[in-house]
């Protein structure tokens, strides 16, 4: 069982005890993302196939972002680029305000491959002593936060046998706990639920909420839309290597063209204007719950019943789920807010 | 450095713990044991037989260690994608390499010095106690002569398939011996050709210089001068071997 830690864990993952003495970069994007590209050359014909095209986005700080797309959509590709284990052939991007690709970019990050797969012949704990050291940690200090770790994510009764006899489930979660070591400040975690059963799902989503909590960036990449609307923030929706969409949660899923929910208590008989004859009316005991299909009216709707006098009990924008927009923009019938990459630029200089 | 160490001992603890290293140990053991048993039929000889024969089984020993786990070493981590816990992490491909070179040197290093004990012990058996100069010399000069032929393993396996890379690694080892002769073909040879072949004599690692049976035979020790120029062309070759790899390695996608 993925179980939390103890105060050691809770206090270093505070900002005053970061090893290199607190976040200098605060204030940046966690992840920057401008253009970044991809060509593959076929091996055989030598032809360029584009895996991933100019893709941008930005991570904040301290929170979940989740990089959606089918297989095949060039998440996994966009996550190699960033940790320097593909070059990208075009554009360019920061890990914590350093320029990804050179090893000093991978300081503070952790990363959790696809379907991981280790080395046989090491133990859980001796693999987490290893990429412990690997993260800069001194060989003792390698060794207690494997211990912990291990504990964390339910492996203490497999701490000491070789990986080869490792479960898939055992596989992913050794591989969150390596992910972990030297407690990063940003976390790429590619497909983690996969492999799991619901239980390890679930604590899997638990561990990412508290990782959260604690100021941790995650980013992860899947294709399993609950895992995504259930953890996120903000997401990017890659489809054949571009990016169809990026932003808030919220702001993707309320977007313009759907409908609105309005509850209203009427004083006396409702009596809806003309322009208003498309809007569905039914009785809810001593309430009246009206729907009107184009949620940009609702506003107006609002202020002509307040002005009859009409007690207004709630507007909701119709929000769709996260299934709804991805289906939606797959299937090409939404209009998902635009060029995506003029909305990062206006988010930009809104910011700015 | 840090990193280079970590790797380093990840690799030993893998290669040991391997069951193809006890295959090869265990071939080790009974070749040591043969030789013994082949001394008295060696017309008087059977002495300096048994270590000449115990020492072309560990240098036997250690280029199956090379090629057995060395070849396969950084193609089997891109194939099954461990290389990229490593290489997510603050660590350079440099690292990395050199790490790799240096766990598969300690292995081999472990499994022929473990082997060149026993063999010491047989020779002082059978030799007296001045076999002891010559035979740790040998043993040392074997040690080193395969460290070589560990970055060439390295630089193989991080470029080609562990076959192509078992081909490649032994034909450099079977040529290294002949590195002299091939010179002397190419002295013999027409101008381009002559300078072609005698080019390649450079590039193939010269196996003769750390080779000690001789020396062994007669219960000499080899000189300062052979063990410091044995050292340094291994260090030098090595260098080499592992630079052009880092070249190499460093343009690699990692998919």
């Amino acid at each position: 069982m993925i179980s939390s830690l103890g105060q050691d864990w809770k206090a270093a993952q505070t900002p005053g005890n970061w090893p290199h003495g607190g976040r200098p970069d605060s204030g940046r994007p966690a992840v920057q993302v401008e253009a970044l590209g991809k060509d593959f050359r076929h091996p055989m014909t030598q032809r360029l196939k584009t895996a991933v095209h100019e893709v941008s986005f930005d991570v904040p700080e301290g929170g979940v972002f989740g990089l959606l797309g089918p297989n095949g959509a060039g998440k996994t590709t966009t996550l190699r680029m960033l940790l320097g284990l593909l070059p990208a052939t075009r554009g360019q991007a920061w890990l914590l305000g350093r320029p990804a690709g050179p090893p000093e970019s991978r300081q503070d990050v952790g990363f959790l491959p696809e379907n991981p797969y280790f080395y046989d012949h090491l133990t859980a704990l001796e693999f987490l002593e290893f990429s412990g050291e690997l993260a800069g940690l001194p060989r003792a200090g390698a060794r207690i936060q494997a211990h912990e770790l291990i504990e964390r994510v339910g492996l203490t009764h497999a701490a000491n046998t070789r990986m080869r006899r490792y479960s898939k489930g055992m596989l992913q979660r050794a591989g969150l706990a390596h992910a972990l070591m030297g407690r990063p400040r940003l976390l790429f975690l590619d497909e983690p639920m996969s492999g799991l059963d619901p239980i390890g799902r679930r604590e899997v989503v638990d561990l990412i909420r508290d990782l959260k909590q604690q100021g941790t960036t995650v980013v992860f990449s899947s294709h399993i839309l609950h895992d995504v609307e259930v953890l996120c923030d903000r997401i990017a929706i890659l489809r054949a290597g571009r990016l169809l969409a990026s932003g808030t949660l919220d702001a993707l899923l309320a977007h313009k063209g759907t409908g609105a929910e309005l509850v209203v208590r009427p004083r006396g008989s409702l009596a809806l204007p003309p322009e208003f004859l498309g809007v569905t009316i039914e009785t809810l005991g001593a309430g009246t719950r009206l729907w009107i299909e184009d949620g940009t009216r609702a506003s107006a709707l609002v202020a002509r019943l307040a002005g009859q006098g009409h007690e207004i009990v709630s507007l909701t924008p119709e929000r769709q789920s996260l299934e709804d927009l991805f289906m939606g923009m797959f299937e090409g019938a939404h209009d998902v807010g635009g060029d995506p990459e003029r909305s990062l630029n206006e988010e930009r200089r809104a910011q700015q | 450095m840090n990193a280079i160490v970590a790797i380093a001992r990840g690799t030993f603890r893998e290669a040991v713990r391997d069951r193809v290293l006890f295959l090869v140990v265990g071939f080790g053991v009974i070749s040591l044991g043969l030789s013994r048993l082949l001394s008295p039929i060696a017309l008087g000889e059977g002495e300096r037989v048994t270590v000449d024969l115990g020492l072309s089984a560990l240098g036997l020993l250690g280029i199956a260690i090379i090629a057995l786990v060395g070849t396969n070493l950084v193609h089997k981590e891109i194939e099954r994608r461990t290389i990229h816990v490593v290489l997510s992490r603050p660590v350079s491909r440099t690292s990395y390499l050199v790490g790799k070179w240096a766990g598969l040197s300690l292995t081999m290093a472990v499994a022929v010095g473990a082997m060149g004990g026993i063999l010491l012990a047989v020779a002082v058996s059978v030799r007296g106690p001045g076999a002891v100069g010559p035979v740790a010399q040998a043993v040392l000069l074997i040690i080193l002569s395969n460290t070589l032929l560990a970055a060439l393993a390295v630089l193989f396996s991080s470029l080609s398939t562990p076959i192509l890379s078992v081909v490649y690694t032994l034909g450099l080892y079977a040529t290294g011996y002949w590195t002299n002769d091939l010179r002397d073909f190419a002295a013999a040879m027409p101008g381009g050709l002559g300078g072609l072949v005698r080019g390649v004599s450079f590039v193939i690692p010269n196996l003769e210089l750390f080779n000690l049976r001789p020396q062994v035979a007669h219960l000499q020790t080899a000189p300062t001068m052979q063990l410091a120029l044995a050292f340094g062309y291994a260090a030098a070759y090595a260098a080499a071997a592992l630079a052009l790899a880092v070249v190499a390695f460093e343009r690699r996608e990692l998919k």
